[in-house]
């Protein structure tokens, strides 16, 4: 096994591969262009070199930005029942639990429908833009670990399935008019869904060490 | 754009990182060398760095019981109560799937029941299932069980969607004296459910699952783990 120490820094030769979920140590030889790289003990995918996928992101990431705010404040959907009629945005329902004091339920649906998923899209514009452009700032490191780790609690997703178990429950007993909200809210998630799948991580993070070891090896 | 997989070749002795004596930072992916008895962190993205999960099997217990505990009244308790010209009709879960089934939407039911009902006992059963395999002798090859952890890793966030869908009625139907819908206090425990099965999901180290295997049977299956299938 061939350990390079660079500089006065414990980062090891950059060939040298550890699985994130069997920790099996693989010394990669195989270089080509566009390949996936995966784990021959637990088939987890160790590596992709897929490029250009930060400016694709950034388009996505903006698109969705600019999906937000008409997504979370105009009605997605409207009822009408007896002559009277209710408007639903994907705010009012949380408001609407913290009015019944179902603080921990309204403060649930709030991270995980409106306010995650609008700081993960920030973080991401922030970090792709700031690579396009060439920028470079401390923050940058965190804020894309921050994305990262909040992966799992943005369920714009679940919501959208959420939406239609609603609607048919409730279509016997009222008249369910959809809004602009819901279309907004339609291109919201696929828009960040794109955002989120095309990018490669590997790149952003030998983008951001590239740019960071200009200032103080690492 | 097409993207080819390569698995490298399984090499004949097999070495995990902790044994040579490197750590992976999960962050940025690089690899350094351990220093024992010291609290590391990644040089180049400040991540802190730890050969496996700290206090891994113990977290995930004690997420996993409190969520064992809350899925009882998240079941027996009121989730939702639907008021229909003055009269109530509260439900539990399982009340609002037979609902549906009545009302002839069986697709929508079952994808109820699966995500609200199916998902978290599997979750529960599932992660136990993976605790119990790091003592005892559980029969499950180590590819079904790394399968089975990344399968609840996967779908833990769908439970939401019965929060989702009361929060989503709750807002809808409010017209006072005419019909309501108010969530109950099946639904704060629900979603504490969901949090916390998700919390034991995270806090669990799938690198245990191979440790095991490797410490138990050092000299006698050390070559010969199975192939990629």
């Amino acid at each position: 096994m061939q350990v390079v120490v660079i500089g006065r820094s414990q980062v090891i030769n950059s060939r040298i591969l550890l699985c994130h979920e069997c920790d099996l140590l693989i010394e990669n030889q195989d270089v080509c262009e566009a390949c996936k790289v995966q784990c021959p003990r637990c088939g987890h995918i160790l590596y992709k070199q897929k490029h250009n996928t930060i400016s694709r992101s950034l388009a996505y990431a903006l698109t969705a930005l600019i999906c937000f705010y008409p997504a979370v404040t105009q009605p997605i959907m409207t009822l009408e029942m007896s002559g009277l009629s209710q408007q639903q945005s994907l705010i009012s329902g949380s408001l609407i639990l913290l009015q019944e004091k179902y603080y921990v339920v309204a403060i649930l649906t709030f991270l995980s429908s409106c306010l995650v998923p609008l700081f993960r899209l920030l973080l991401l514009t922030y970090v792709t833009l700031s690579i396009t452009l060439n920028y470079y700032h401390k923050s940058l490191i965190w804020s894309f670990r921050l994305f990262h780790e909040m992966e799992e609690w943005g369920m714009l997703e679940v919501y959208m399935l959420g939406i239609i178990v609603a609607v048919v429950k409730l279509l016997s007993m009222a008249e369910i008019q959809p809004g602009f909200g819901l279309w907004a809210y339609a291109a919201l998630l696929l828009s960040s869904i794109l955002a989120t799948t095309v990018l490669n991580p590997h790149e952003v993070w030998d983008a951001l060490l590239e740019r960071k070891t200009r200032e103080e090896p690492c | 754009m097409a993207s080819k997989t390569i698995t490298p070749v399984l090499p004949d002795k097999i070495i995990t990182g902790k044994e040579a004596g490197l750590v992976l930072c999960t962050e940025c992916h690089k690899v350094h060398r351990y220093i024992p008895d010291a609290e590391q962190e990644c040089k180049c993205c400040g991540a802190e760095l730890h050969q496996r999960k700290p206090d891994s099997i113990n977290r995930t217990w004690a997420f996993l019981i409190a969520s064992m505990i809350l899925y009882i009244p998240a079941n027996t308790m009121m989730i939702m109560n639907v008021a229909y010209f003055g009269v109530d009709e509260p439900s539990t879960i399982m009340g609002g799937v037979i609902l549906l089934l009545q009302m002839g939407s069986h697709a929508v039911a079952f994808v109820v029941f699966v995500a609200s009902v199916l998902v978290p006992l599997f979750k529960m059963i599932g992660i136990m299932l993976i605790l119990f395999s790091l003592k005892y002798k559980v029969n499950m090859t180590d590819r079904q069980r790394i399968k089975m952890f990344r399968f609840i890793e996967f779908i833990g966030r769908w439970s939401m969607l019965d929060i989702f869908v009361i929060s989503i009625l709750a807002a809808l139907v409010h017209i006072t004296g005419v019909a309501e819908i108010t969530a109950g206090p099946a639904a704060t425990a629900f979603g504490t459910v969901v949090v916390l099965t998700m919390l034991a999901a995270s806090s669990f180290d799938p690198r245990l699952l191979w440790d095991y295997k490797r410490n138990n049977y050092k000299n006698t299956e050390l070559n010969q783990e199975p192939a990629a299938d």
